[in-house]
């Protein structure tokens, strides 16, 4: 009798504190509204100082986890000039879209989180503040600051630059005697040169949905020539324009396309980046498709010897469509309901403004400045990049045009015809539908 | 304040469950009830207001979603073959098992330990495996069928999804069906190979028939199984090469999370739900139907 009385008891035990658990949380929601209430009048009195301040903590969950390292270096060196300030910064490794709707939807938006540039802006924007009248906004450099507008507003900032293009074997070509190939007659003629001579002239990454979006967004600029890409691009969304009628995209990309799969890997489709990184630190293969600036650290760990060059993709016959892509394609965001929007503010300023923070970019995170007036780091990808750009300008970074929802579509149609499932009729009739049907939807 | 015995004892069997109940409703009935209603919203998973569109998206599926036809083609093929071999494996394996060798326990524990790995580390391994690990072997063997693109060829990447699955979940089969064999009793047996049954005749004639409860359970778990079949694929192919493998479950996962179309994605959801609703009510009948009893 003892013993189910105890049982009974322990059950309603549980199952009060069970209730209670959860009643504790609904009851916790309620201040936290009024208190982002409070915080927005705040501002317009206390613009600049928070330090001496009461202790506020910051909320910061971005993707890019690469930079980990660096950024938790950054947010030491503010929190000893801002003692009351505590910035709980997490991020993750795959799948950040996903994990932030989750947040977003349990109503805890993060007071910085990200999205990718240019289109996703808009997609983000009733959660994002406009720091277009903030100091930050004043050195950000217009490369990047370009892809973070919505309209005359500001609503991002990034923690790198960005170079797109063709990294390649420098040694390879110097040792056969070759330029690199500015138009794609010299491309078919390097790659055979370079395959007679026992090397592989191409590793493709293939395997990598964004690999495509990245080698497409050069003939893109190409295509749209004196044009707007964004012009371009929109008018593929609304089902205006056909690839067809853009010999760039219809003729020259596959015909790279078609090249990249001859003188490539042997298993073009199982080729990820890590392989390609590989590949290129072997010292056998020649050029890289569809990478950048974020790949040279990790090539030069495994061979520091490596003699890299940079450039941009031979489109066609023009050697002056051949350019390298600079900018930036993630963006960092301030919430618009954050409870600590001053501090939060504060500390991005610092961010972009204060000599530490100016230096980081360089120092620490190893990245091209996002901000005017910074040095950059030493590498060679991008010094040969702003060399690039100051001799012959640098492309549009069309690849933000789009969302990732059609770039993922667009890379799995691209892996049909590299597999040979599809040919290229059904392959750009894919891709035109898809544009409308994923980018369509978005607005 | 006296209570019937009866009224007591069913009042202590709702207080006991009702933890668990209520644990079970906030992550399972209340989202599956919350999905039902966003499957009639037009909502990208952001916006802070879904809207009601009716059956808007059950329209936009059943006028024709060509990516989920073939995402439903590729999960009942690969229902199909899981179920097939998995089963006639485990069962295989399990005949041996059950025969007095003498590794048989450590051998049951080898069969039993893909299973309790992660299936997402499975995925990775393999992954490993087919790419590099086939590379290397393929340079000591020389051996034609190590150098195919096992996961970079959209027919044999199909395969290889297979035969992941397989390798991971056959050691749960394994177990179910020796549970079974234990259980058929020795005196029937025995009473066949008085009546002249050779090996195969028992097998076929006696055991079989009274495994039958085992075989239902086994079918049963590996048809839910395979047709919920994820995260194996987003390990070892993500969808890939060319969108060849996608398996509805990844299909809704994209559309939902990827392409922002949350509330297509939900009714996608209820659709799939209720397609393995019949599908598993029919072939569970269709089993039960068969079983003897002694």
């Amino acid at each position: 009798m003892k013993k189910k009385l105890l049982s009974i008891v322990l059950c309603i035990a549980m199952v009060s504190t069970m209730l209670i658990g959860c009643g504790s949380t609904a009851t916790e929601e309620a201040p936290a509204e009024d208190a982002a209430e409070v915080v927005e009048e705040a501002p317009a009195e206390e613009t600049t100082e928070t330090a001496d301040a009461e202790p506020v903590e910051i909320n910061m969950f971005i993707a890019s986890p690469e930079y980990a390292d660096a950024i938790n270096q950054l947010i030491a060196e503010y929190q000893t000039q801002f003692p009351n300030v505590t910035i709980n910064y997490e991020t993750t490794q795959n799948d950040y879209p996903t994990l932030l709707k989750a947040k977003l939807n349990a109503g805890e938006c993060p007071d910085i989180f990200s999205s990718t540039s240019g289109k996703e802006i808009q997609t983000y924007l009733e959660y994002s503040y406009n720091i277009g009248s903030e100091p930050i906004s004043e050195s950000m450099s217009d490369a990047v600051k370009a892809t973070m507008m919505s309209g005359e507003e500001v609503h991002g900032f990034a923690i790198k630059g960005n170079y797109f293009g063709v990294v390649y074997n420098k040694g390879i070509f110097e040792e056969l005697g070759i330029e690199y190939p500015q138009t794609m007659s010299d491309l078919e003629a390097a790659c055979e040169k370079i395959s007679a001579a026992g090397y592989t002239p191409f590793t493709t990454g293939f395997a990598e949905w964004w690999v495509y979006k990245h080698v497409f967004q050069h003939f893109l600029d190409a295509a749209a020539g004196e044009g707007d890409v964004s012009e371009l691009v929109s008018a593929f969304i609304n089902g205006e324009a056909k690839m067809k009628d853009y010999p760039e995209l219809y003729d020259d990309f596959f015909r790279f396309i078609d090249l990249t799969v001859k003188y490539g890997d042997a298993k073009p489709l199982e080729t990820d980046l890590a392989a390609e990184e590989a590949a290129l630190a072997s010292g056998k293969v020649a050029m890289v498709c569809g990478q950048g600036a974020w790949i040279e650290a990790d090539v030069l760990k495994i061979n520091p010897d490596l003699k890299i060059g940079f450039d941009g993709y031979p489109v066609n016959d023009n050697a002056d469509v051949c350019k390298v892509i600079s900018g930036s394609d993630q963006a960092l965001r301030v919430s618009k309901d954050s409870k600590v929007l001053t501090a939060t503010l504060d500390f991005v300023n610092w961010w972009y403004t204060s000599d530490y923070g100016k230096a980081w970019f360089k120092d620490t995170a190893g990245v091209i400045p996002p901000v005017k007036e910074a040095a950059a780091p030493d590498f060679e990808i991008i010094k040969q990049g702003d060399a690039h750009v100051a001799a012959e300008g640098a492309g549009a970074l069309a690849v933000t045009y789009s969302t990732d929802s059609f770039h993922q579509a667009f890379g799995e149609t691209m892996q049909s015809y590299v597999a040979g499932t599809i040919d290229k009729d059904e392959t750009c009739a894919q891709i035109e539908q898809k544009w409308v049907e994923l980018e369509g939807a978005a607005q | 304040m006296k209570l019937g015995k009866q009224k007591k004892m069913a009042l202590e069997t709702f207080l006991y469950t009702l933890p668990a109940l209520l644990l079970v409703a906030l992550v399972i009935y209340i989202p599956f009830v919350l999905s039902g209603f966003y499957s009639f919203t037009k909502w990208n998973g952001i916006a802070k207001e879904p809207e009601l569109i009716g059956f808007g998206n059950f329209v936009k599926l059943f006028s024709g979603d060509k990516d989920f036809v073939q995402s439903l083609l590729f999960t009942g093929k690969y229902t199909l073959f899981f179920m097939i071999i998995a089963n006639v494996l485990a069962l295989e394996l399990a005949v041996i098992l059950t025969k007095k060798i003498k590794t048989a326990n450590l051998l049951r524990g080898f069969f039993f330990i893909p299973y309790i790995m992660s299936m997402t580390i499975v995925g990775f391994i393999w992954k490993f495996i087919f790419s590099q690990g086939f590379a290397k072997l393929y340079e000591m063997s020389q051996l034609e069928v190590l150098n195919l693109s096992w996961l970079g060829n959209p027919d044999l990447a199909f395969y290889s999804i297979v035969f992941v699955g397989v390798w991971q979940s056959v050691g749960f089969y394994i177990v179910l069906y020796i549970a079974g064999l234990q259980a058929v009793p020795q005196d029937v047996q025995e009473a066949a190979i008085v009546d002249g049954a050779n090996g195969v005749q028992k097998f076929f004639r006696v055991i079989l028939p009274l495994l039958a409860p085992s075989i239902t359970t086994c079918i049963f778990m590996s048809l839910t199984n395979s047709l919920k079949v994820f995260d194996i694929i987003l390990a070892l192919t993500k969808g890939g090469p060319g969108a060849s493998t996608y398996s509805v479950t990844l299909n809704i996962y994209r559309e939902a999370f990827q392409n922002n179309n949350y509330g297509y994605g939900a009714a996608k959801s209820l659709v799939f739900f209720l397609i393995i609703l019949v599908l598993t009510q029919l072939v569970l009948r269709g089993f039960k139907s068969r079983e003897v009893e002694l």
